[in-house]
């Protein structure tokens, strides 16, 4: 299966990033180079079952649901450029300049 | 006063090693603070002020974490990451934070954005990747230990390269909480150690089920096993597809002098099979791919670090901006990897058919150990360590490095490396790999071997 220029732009559009046009011929070769190798799973032989594989405990267990005070070194408002009454306060969105 | 004493010392020997890039953040002020908190503890705890550094996917307060990447440029954790925390009770001090491959993807230390690390050994070698910088301080002899991280292999392999101990503990043995998250079905973090003993230590105290990761599993920590006298009674398997007939041939010599030597202590050598390990390289690079691309969603440039603003100047051509900006090659090539291969029409072709054989190996290894084989010996890497830039231009050549090492993290069990003897002048490791939550036998079967082996004896 080979992956041309149009579907490398496509999925870095889903994966948002920006590709630059003279980096694309590149990637296309090296995508297409990881594809083509990792497609020899189609050797693998169907006929012996298995369990699915699940890392961790067989049952995860949650912690108790019991509000606390967040465990931070420090306070939200030194988080972030700006902090009012409880809010990251962040630029308007299309209110960005170059 | 040991720790103001150790704070001396290794602020001298971080300095020394300035020419490795091994060190991302340290500074003799916070040693030194670190080493007023170990001399004010009431006793003196397992580690004993015990310099320790951080590969920098692991957060502290104090410092900057970057994993190696523009895009988290003057980012600063506002909490320790649990193995932090349990070091620092255990008396340690935390020394550095230490260089890696960006974001842990790379398997030789030249995909960091703030330049590669060079081989303690030989400037013009890797040290292996992704912990390169852990496993060049340790090997130095900054520190006599370091944590790193595994997502496949990540610290067996540069531990084998630079000639130090690197173990990787089962999956769920110690919390993942304020490990940076790469994928999240294989990430373990991991420890170097300059011997088994001292590597043993540090698991044990950052070991335990941990209520801020629920994927930890309710067992006690592991303690820390002193070596076996003998290995008499142990069966250890050698499997097949691990020593191919093109094995380099000083790695094949060490392998060789590491079988006489379980021979020489009792121990019981036989052959085994785990034939889908064939296929761990390709299912480790569509699994761990599929689950970067979704942990590395959140660099948006909104909530942390580096921020670009786009030339449409709209909240998407801000994402874009920020991620193609701050992420390097490598990173990159994974992330649309990963988004390929979830992505409608191709799911079943890759993403199901990985999962799928992921069972496949796990089993494998499974039916091994319940045949009565106690522990697996295999080479760590296919060669010593290779030579900068040798294989940056093709990334599954990258990939193949880390032939032995991947299978056991897709298979989520215990694995470490040992030294075993040197090839032309550079160290080569060998594996034991143990069942799942075993890590105690293969530490003193590990330990039993340590003290017969050469580390830095030529093999032929």
């Amino acid at each position: 299966m080979s992956i041309g220029s149009d579907q490398v732009v496509h999925v870095a559009k889903l994966a948002e990033l920006a590709v630059r046009e003279e980096d694309l011929d590149r990637l296309v070769s090296q995508l297409n180079r990881i594809v083509d190798y990792v497609a020899q799973l189609d050797q693998v032989p169907a006929d012996r079952p298995a369990e699915p594989f699940l890392p961790g405990p067989r049952q995860v267990v949650l912690r108790e649901d019991v509000p606390g005070p967040v465990p931070l070194a420090r306070p939200p408002a030194e988080l972030a450029p700006e902090f009012a009454e409880g809010f990251f306060l962040v630029p308007r969105q299309g209110a960005m300049d170059e | 006063m040991r720790g103001a004493a150790t704070a001396r010392e290794v602020g001298s020997r971080l300095r020394g090693a300035e020419p490795l890039n091994a060190v991302l953040h340290w500074s003799q002020e916070l040693l030194d603070a670190e080493a007023v908190r170990v001399d004010a503890m009431p006793e003196a705890g397992p580690l004993a002020a015990m310099p320790i550094a951080l590969k920098d996917n692991i957060v502290t307060v104090e410092q900057p974490t970057t994993c190696g990447s523009r895009i988290l440029e003057g980012y600063v954790s506002p909490y320790n990451a649990t193995a932090v925390q349990r070091l620092r009770a255990a008396g340690a001090l935390v020394a550095a934070k230490a260089n890696m491959d960006e974001f842990a993807m790379g398997s030789s230390t030249e995909h960091s954005a703030f330049g590669r690390v060079r081989h303690p050994l030989d400037p013009d070698r890797v040290p292996g990747g992704s912990s390169g910088g852990s496993a060049a301080l340790v090997a130095a002899g900054v520190v006599p230990a370091a944590l790193g991280s595994e997502t496949g292999g990540s610290v067996r392999q540069p531990a084998s390269f630079c000639g130090v101990v690197g173990v990787k503990p089962s999956y769920g043995r110690v919390s993942r909480f304020g490990l940076v998250a790469f994928g999240s079905s294989l990430d373990c973090i991991s420890v170097f150690g300059r011997t088994v003993a001292d590597a043993a230590q540090v698991l044990s105290a950052i070991s335990g089920p941990d209520p801020l990761d629920a994927t930890t599993v309710d067992r006690p920590p592991m303690q820390a096993p002193g070596p076996l006298p003998d290995l008499r009674g142990l069966r250890i398997g050698l499997p097949r597809e691990y020593f191919p007939d093109d094995l380099h041939p000083g790695v094949a010599a060490a392998l060789r002098r590491t079988e006489d030597a379980i021979r020489e202590l009792g121990g019981e050598l036989c052959e085994v099979s785990l034939p889908h390990s064939m296929f761990a390289v390709p299912t480790y690079y569509i699994v761990a791919p599929a689950e970067a691309a979704a942990n590395l969603a959140r660099y948006d440039g909104v909530r942390y670090g580096a921020r670009r603003i786009g030339a449409e100047g709209d909240i998407r051509s801000l994402y874009r901006a920020t991620r193609g900006h701050g992420f390097g090659p490598e990173v990159q090539r994974r992330i649309l990897v990963g988004t390929y291969v979830l992505s409608a029409g191709y799911y079943d072709a890759y993403y199901s058919k990985a999962q799928q054989t992921r069972a496949l190996i796990a089993d494998d290894f499974r039916r091994a150990f319940a045949s009565g084989i106690d522990l697996l010996l295999t080479p760590t890497t296919p060669t010593p360590a290779f030579r900068a830039g040798e294989k940056t231009d093709d990334p599954v050549a990258m990939y193949l490095a880390d032939i032995f090492v991947s299978a056991i993290s897709l298979a989520g069990l215990p694995a470490l490396s040992i030294p075993v003897g040197r090839s032309e002048g550079l160290p080569v490791g060998a594996q034991l790999i143990a069942p799942a939550f075993e890590e105690e036998r293969m530490l003193a079967a590990a330990g039993a071997l340590e003290r017969v082996i050469p580390a830095d004896g030529e093999v032929r």
